[in-house]
């Protein structure tokens, strides 16, 4: 899929999780199948837990430290998702309208990226025990990497591959664990999100040029992630603010996908 | 990765990213050149007289073409029928139907080289200066990232490979006001060229992907792609140097262009024609000094 919108946001005040969960995949999940667009596929990833910043930080020192939900639309080119987001001859589509209901929309964090697989050493095995998603393992980790601000976005992107790797290297129950790794690199189609800002009535919200996807089987396993990221948070190569990088472990929700199962 | 050497210009100029960005106000400011530069063995050519374009070259430029006689980047490998290309309209700009804005430029080198291209295109992201010098009018200022400098400063990289992968970030002025143009050069593979023929009519190459943003950047500021290939190709009587930008394109993560304009928005007639003039305006400076420059320093990134 050449591109997807990401939003990664928090409930609105006044509803529980399971409210919002529930609000989520099965109101505004019907909406957006009523109004498809130019949406190639649709997942959202219900968030179980996650940690933001370090446990060397004091406090918080990203603008935000709770989040619920992380929505992916996809879109075979920007222009389908521009005539999905601003529809010719609507006024106003349900699924834009309906946000207010259960975010937080002003502080929602917008992502428009590409994504690219990585390579694994032990993907799992054709036979599925059921564990979750079709191929990929029951749970996905979403981690959004901060750029430092006085490291350039090609080096960062660079940086981080090292660091990866070696992180990886250095993690044997990770290596064995991981089923899969999606990276998305945000586009700079996303610089040009103004009108989505003002709709939203977001304020200088924090960019996000990366975010990596990392499948295990179960949340059994998930003590393999933090294997890596504890290798990874200490690579030499300067690239990252920690503290205001933050991961997510969700459970992903198919709203739409037209693909059929891998096993 | 090669060790710093700080004591030497080409090294010393590195500037973080937001120290860059934050410079790149200053630098539209075109200020004079300060005591370090003005010792610089190049900084003569920054007082240089500028060549003005040939008056019937820059007139092409001021009214649109037919976009039936444009070419898509879809169909970038037409840059290499040369046969087709001296039948078709070869300098000239217009909008296209699907928006995005189309240029094309054309200009013959009588005294310059392939050898002499890919030394300046390595040569002259290394400090402000050699880019100022370009083209001094509107050339305000270029920066590389850490790993991209080591890399056009690594001896085991060849001159024409250099900045395949590297990113320019220049302070430019293309007649619309001074932008910060984050250019990902390319190599011709990942622009689409097809490389069974690429190497049999293209002398050299440099091209890749921009994206531009004014300096003086506000909240509403659009972030504008294009994608740029210029191709330098033998022929008699020197060397021809072919232009063409898609304004509007990007490249996307499969090495595809794709067009990234909202519906029924086009590129600004102005910002292409700005850009189309500046093309002829900055090549026919070079035109007439990148000789000059390579006989006195060509050969080494380093003076």
């Amino acid at each position: 899929m050449p591109i997807k919108l990401t939003a990664v946001s928090r409930r609105r005040p006044g509803l529980t999780r399971a409210e919002y969960f529930r609000y989520i995949e099965h109101y505004h999940g019907t909406v957006a199948r009523l109004e498809r667009f130019k949406i190639d596929k649709y997942i959202q990833n219900h968030v179980i837990d996650g940690a933001f910043g370090t446990l060397a930080d004091d406090d918080h020192q990203n603008k935000i430290a709770d989040r619920d939900g992380v929505v992916e639309l996809y879109f075979s080119e920007f222009r389908d998702m521009l005539a999905t987001l601003e529809p010719e001859g609507v006024t106003t589509s349900r699924a834009n309208q309906d946000g207010r209901f259960f975010a937080n929309e002003r502080t929602n964090v917008l992502c428009m990226a590409e994504e690219t697989e990585l390579p694994v050493a032990n993907p799992r095995p054709k036979f599925n025990p059921g564990l979750g998603e079709p191929g990929v393992g029951g749970l996905k980790v979403m981690y959004f990497i901060m750029r430092k601000d006085d490291v350039y976005p090609n080096d960062y992107y660079k940086l981080w591959q090292k660091a990866h790797d070696e992180a990886m290297a250095a993690s044997p129950y990770a290596q064995e664990q991981i089923r899969k790794i999606v990276v998305s690199k945000r586009s700079r189609v996303n610089d040009n999100d103004a009108a989505a800002r003002a709709h939203f009535k977001m304020v200088d919200p924090p960019v996000y040029d990366m975010f990596v996807s990392f499948w295990v089987d179960s949340i059994e396993q998930v003590g393999a992630f933090r294997q890596y990221v504890a290798a990874l948070q200490e690579s030499p190569y300067e690239f990252a603010d920690w503290s205001q990088s933050f991961y997510l472990y969700v459970r992903t929700v198919r709203i739409i996908d037209d693909a059929p199962p891998k096993d | 990765m090669i060790t710093p050497d700080l004591s030497k210009p080409e090294w010393a100029a590195q500037k973080t990213y937001t120290q860059n960005r934050l410079d790149s106000v200053i630098k539209a400011m075109r200020p004079e050149l300060t005591e370090a530069e003005k010792a610089r063995p190049f900084a003569k050519y920054y007082y240089d007289e500028i060549p003005q374009p040939d008056p019937a070259h820059y007139a092409k430029m001021d009214d649109p073409i037919d976009p039936s006689e444009a070419f898509y980047p879809e169909d970038i490998n037409r840059l290499l029928d040369v046969d087709w290309l001296r039948q078709s309209t070869e300098i000239g700009w217009c909008v296209l139907p699907n928006g995005a804005g189309y240029i094309c430029n054309s200009i013959l080198y009588p005294e310059s080289t392939p050898e002499m291209i890919d030394w300046w295109f390595a040569w002259h992201p290394l400090e402000d200066l050699r880019y100022r010098i370009w083209y001094p009018p509107q050339h305000a200022g270029i920066m590389l990232s850490p790993i991209d400098r080591a890399r056009i400063l690594d001896p085991g990289v060849p001159m024409k490979e250099k900045n395949w992968g590297v990113v320019h970030y220049v302070t430019e002025n293309c007649d619309c006001g001074y932008e910060n143009i984050d250019i990902n050069f390319r190599n011709p593979a990942d622009m689409g060229f097809d490389m069974t023929r690429f190497d049999d009519v293209i002398a050299t190459f440099a091209g890749g992907m921009g994206w531009a943003v004014a300096v003086q950047k506000c909240d509403d500021s659009i972030t504008a792609p294009a994608l740029m290939v210029h191709v330098f190709y033998k022929e008699e009587g020197g060397l021809r140097h072919r232009t063409r930008f898609w304004m509007g394109y990007r490249i996307n993560e499969q090495n595809k262009p794709e067009l990234c304009l909202p519906p029924h928005v086009s590129v600004p007639a102005a910002a292409v024609q700005g850009l189309a003039r500046h093309n002829v305006k900055e090549y026919t400076r070079w035109r007439e000094f990148l000789p000059r420059i390579y006989k006195e320093l060509g050969g080494s990134l380093y003076c």
